[in-house]
């Protein structure tokens, strides 16, 4: 190992726990309570503000700005004042479509933003004011028809001559656009902050979750009820936490990187590929995008995962409290029924992807179809005994605070408290990364290819858009952490949901429902592998025929969200007034409760 | 006593339906998709207004679905018009307060709430003789029933309850105390600390009134 990959793997593994996973864990904290208020029709949490001095506030705008500006300056532009070698036409192809749409994106959302804003606070200068002529809607409509447009030209003219000068107007016209409407977004937010004696930062009531409910336990009183076990008391927090963080290291994140080797077979960093072909694995120089990779990885996350259990059931017992010795038993028993039908359940897809390693298990899901087209039963079992797992409601009677105050965890305070609380969270986001890995095909995107986008309907290509490595990479990465959330966000959808189980109840579906379905899903799937295997002739093409519509119909389900959510964003909204009350009228005659309004 | 005999008991009463426990019931799956369907459209129309500021405005069309919250006490819902609110003392155009320590409020205070000592004008001054002037005002508004009778009361409009403040809650019952210079601090919702009801003063050319000096 060299050195090099000694740090590549420092760094992989800072960023797995320290930027996805812990901010992760904070953030469905946060929205948690955010989504538990906004489907109760009320604010939530968002009062904690963190007040920063007005040039500080535009030195934040604008500084970022600039870096980017720099950043996208050396790229495109570099070469003309020789600070790196002119690029090669395949280089220039895939930095032009990229620049050109994010210059496109940027400017779009910059203008929707500031005429939306405008429209809510009235206008305040000669740009606010022309600004006012145009609706954000349509300025969104014409920002993605530009979109589809760029699309439509770069592959009218791909590979006449034209093409190589649209390809020059891309790189070159979609920097300098980019550059723009950066500055120009941060430059109004500087602009528009200028007579403010101080900014306000709130994020959406984000700093409530890290400041004000994170950094607030590390200040608490650490307390031990005098006749506990101290030892054990202690250290149950710490078994419950930290191995809920370290299930992460067997998750695969991303596709392997291909970089150059050195000649000593070691890997060459400053060599990334350019691109790659569609089949197959770099050898030489290849990175993984998973901290290690085991060959047992399913079974490793496994016997962490159930680790948890040590950690409530001791908090219970060492807490020397009746309450928390009841929720330490209950979270002890129904973690232990629960790992049975979630190991069960997965032997399914153990069985179809023949292997335990986690990055195999996406890459056959990459070359058939995704695993929930497979195992659609397995999904619904694995989910449900996933959120009995993380204690959660509907099944979250360790901690049923209507019966036992709360559970395993009463004796608790300050950080100790909190880990708690984080090991619960992450426990989400791991069972969700799971979930994300095995049946949702990982990092995944439908026709994207180790090469590009490829959309082609039983041989006859449709769209054919070549990318350059560290892009698919980049976009895979991006998929995942998009399925993370989205899991995430179910379970949290389902605690705002579901009452809690009774304990009877809650055994029952666990031994005589989900049990039983997971051993039948077992026999199933056994079968179905035994007559599929080795398929060959019509039977063969009949599989293929039915990967590529799975593959089909998840692109289309996901081009058909995205339409949902632009003409659900964009809906105009007619809100009836009623002035029956003189206090209505009063407020009416002021220009309505608008004087001092707090958003989000 | 008589035996209570074994075994069940007839039930009186009619019966009541069971629900049909069809097997989608039992699955939960269809039902559970159901809640969420309804949770996920709160959740998406809520964020998607607070986001876009097209949250309902709680005053004028709370009649609307949607998060109607006020974030007191950033922001306020504004009071009608005639919204009783704090007390104030209102002033002349010297800074000295209008009333004249009758005790007409006072006497007139369901609650007793008002408290004044008069005090006389120095030897000299034009008013003395005249009239007198409060050396203490005080209201116990802890006390107060925000009833009115006070502002109706007074004959020099000196005392009013347009400050569009309310009760404020304090810690401490001597902060609900509130003393002349406290009262007279407070300015109606115009911003003015003056009413709009002319005064004349003894001296004034203006005064209509019967002098003594005047030799009526």
């Amino acid at each position: 190992m060299s050195i090099v990959e000694v740090i590549l793997m420092l760094v992989k593994i800072v960023a797995v726990i320290l930027l996805m996973v812990m901010p992760l864990a904070i953030m469905l904290t946060w929205a948690d309570r955010r989504l538990g208020a906004m489907v109760q029709d009320r604010v939530g949490p968002n009062r904690t503000v963190v007040w920063l001095p007005t040039p500080v506030a535009q030195g934040a705008a604008v500084g970022p700005a600039l870096l980017v500006c720099a950043i996208v300056a050396y790229i495109a532009f570099g070469h003309l004042a020789g600070a790196h070698p002119a690029p090669s036409p395949e280089d220039k192809a895939s930095c032009g479509t990229v620049f050109a749409h994010l210059a496109i994106l940027m400017t779009w959302a910059t203008f929707a933003i500031i005429s939306g804003l405008v429209i809510r606070r009235g206008a305040r200068s000669s740009l606010d004011l022309w600004l006012k002529n145009f609706h954000p809607r349509h300025i969104v409509y014409t920002g993605l028809g530009a979109h589809v447009l760029a699309i439509v030209l770069s592959s009218a003219f791909a590979g006449t001559e034209q093409g190589l000068v649209l390809q020059d107007w891309y790189y070159g016209g979609g920097a300098a656009i980019l550059m723009f409407a950066v500055l120009l977004g941060a430059g109004y937010a500087a602009f528009a902050i200028r007579n403010e004696p101080r900014v306000g930062l709130r994020l959406l009531g984000l700093p409530h979750a890290f400041v004000a409910d994170g950094l607030k336990t590390l200040w608490k009183e650490d307390f031990i009820p005098p006749n506990a076990d101290k030892l054990l008391h202690s250290l149950a927090p710490f078994i419950s936490f930290f191995p809920a963080l370290t299930v992460f290291a067997v998750i695969p994140f991303g596709d392997t990187l291909c970089f150059g080797s050195t000649p000593d077979g070691h890997l060459d960093i400053t060599k990334l590929a350019h691109s790659v072909p569609r089949e197959g694995m770099c050898l030489a120089g290849s990175f993984r995008l998973q901290v290690v990779d085991l060959n047992v990885g399913l079974l490793y996350f496994f016997a962490l995962a159930g680790t948890g259990i040590v950690g409530a059931a001791l908090a219970g017992w060492a807490s020397d409290n009746k309450y928390s010795l009841l929720g330490g038993l209950r979270a002890a028993s129904q973690m232990v029924s629960y790992e049975v039908t979630m190991g069960l359940t997965l032997v399914g897809a153990m069985m179809v992807y023949g292997t335990l390693r986690l990055d195999e298990m996406v890459r056959w899901q990459g070359e058939n179809t995704w695993g929930i087209f497979v195992q659609p039963l397995a999904f619904i079992l694995f989910f449900t005994s996933a959120v009995a797992e993380s204690k959660r409601i509907p099944f979250d009677l360790p901690e049923g605070e209507s019966e036992i105050v709360a559970g395993y965890f009463t004796e608790y305070a300050g950080m100790k408290f909190a880990m708690f609380f984080f090991s619960e969270y992450i426990a989400v986001v791991s069972s969700s990364a799971l979930l994300a890995v095995i049946f949702l095909g990982g990092w995944n995107l439908p026709f994207l290819y180790r090469d590009g986008f490829h959309v082609a309907l039983g041989g006859t290509a449709i769209f054919d858009q070549p990318i350059a490595h560290g892009l698919v990479i980049v976009l895979g990465v991006l998929a995942f952490l998009l399925k993370v959330v989205g899991l995430c966000w179910l379970q949290l959808m389902i605690r705002w949901t579901l009452p809690r189980f009774r304990y009877d109840q809650l055994m029952k579906l666990g031994w005589r429902k989900l049990l039983p379905a997971s051993l039948v899903n077992i026999l199933a799937t056994g079968l179905g592998v035994m007559l599929l295997q080795g398929a060959e002739g019509s039977l063969a093409t009949a599989l293929r025929v039915v990967c590529d519509a799975s593959t089909l119909l998840v692109g289309l389900v996901m081009a058909g969200l995205f339409v949902w959510l632009v003409v659900f964003l964009l809906k105009p909204v007619h809100k009836r007034k009623m002035l029956a009350s003189s206090s209505a009228q009063f407020a009416a005659a002021m220009g309505g409760t608008r004087n001092f309004r707090m958003e989000a | 006593m008589s035996q209570v005999p074994l075994g069940p008991r007839k039930v009186m009463g009619t019966p009541v339906a069971r629900p049909h426990r069809t097997a989608a019931v039992q699955t939960y799956v269809p039902e559970i998709a159901r809640g969420l369907g309804i949770t996920m459209s709160h959740f998406f129309k809520n964020t998607k207004e607070m986001v876009f500021g097209q949250r309902p405005d709680p005053s004028t069309e709370a009649i609307e679905e949607g998060i109607n919250t006020l974030s007191y006490p950033e922001q306020k819902r504004p009071y009608p018009e005639r919204f009783r609110g704090v007390h104030r003392l209102t002033h002349r155009e010297d800074e000295s307060p209008r009333c004249v320590a009758c005790l007409c409020c006072s006497t007139a205070c369901p609650a007793q709430c008002i408290h004044i000592e008069a005090g006389e004008y120095p030897e000299g001054d034009p008013r003395r003789g005249y009239e007198r002037f409060p050396k203490r005002f005080v209201i116990d508004e802890l006390r107060c029933i925000f009833c009115g009778f006070c502002v109706e009361a007074c004959p020099c409009d000196a005392i009013r309850m347009d400050t569009g403040i309310h009760a404020a809650p304090y810690d401490s019952r001597e902060q609900f105390i509130f003393e002349k210079d406290l009262l007279m601090s407070f300015s109606g919702r115009d911003g003015s600390k003056l009413t709009q009801n002319p005064r004349h003063e003894p001296s004034d050319d203006s005064y209509p009134g019967v002098t003594r000096e005047k030799g009526h």
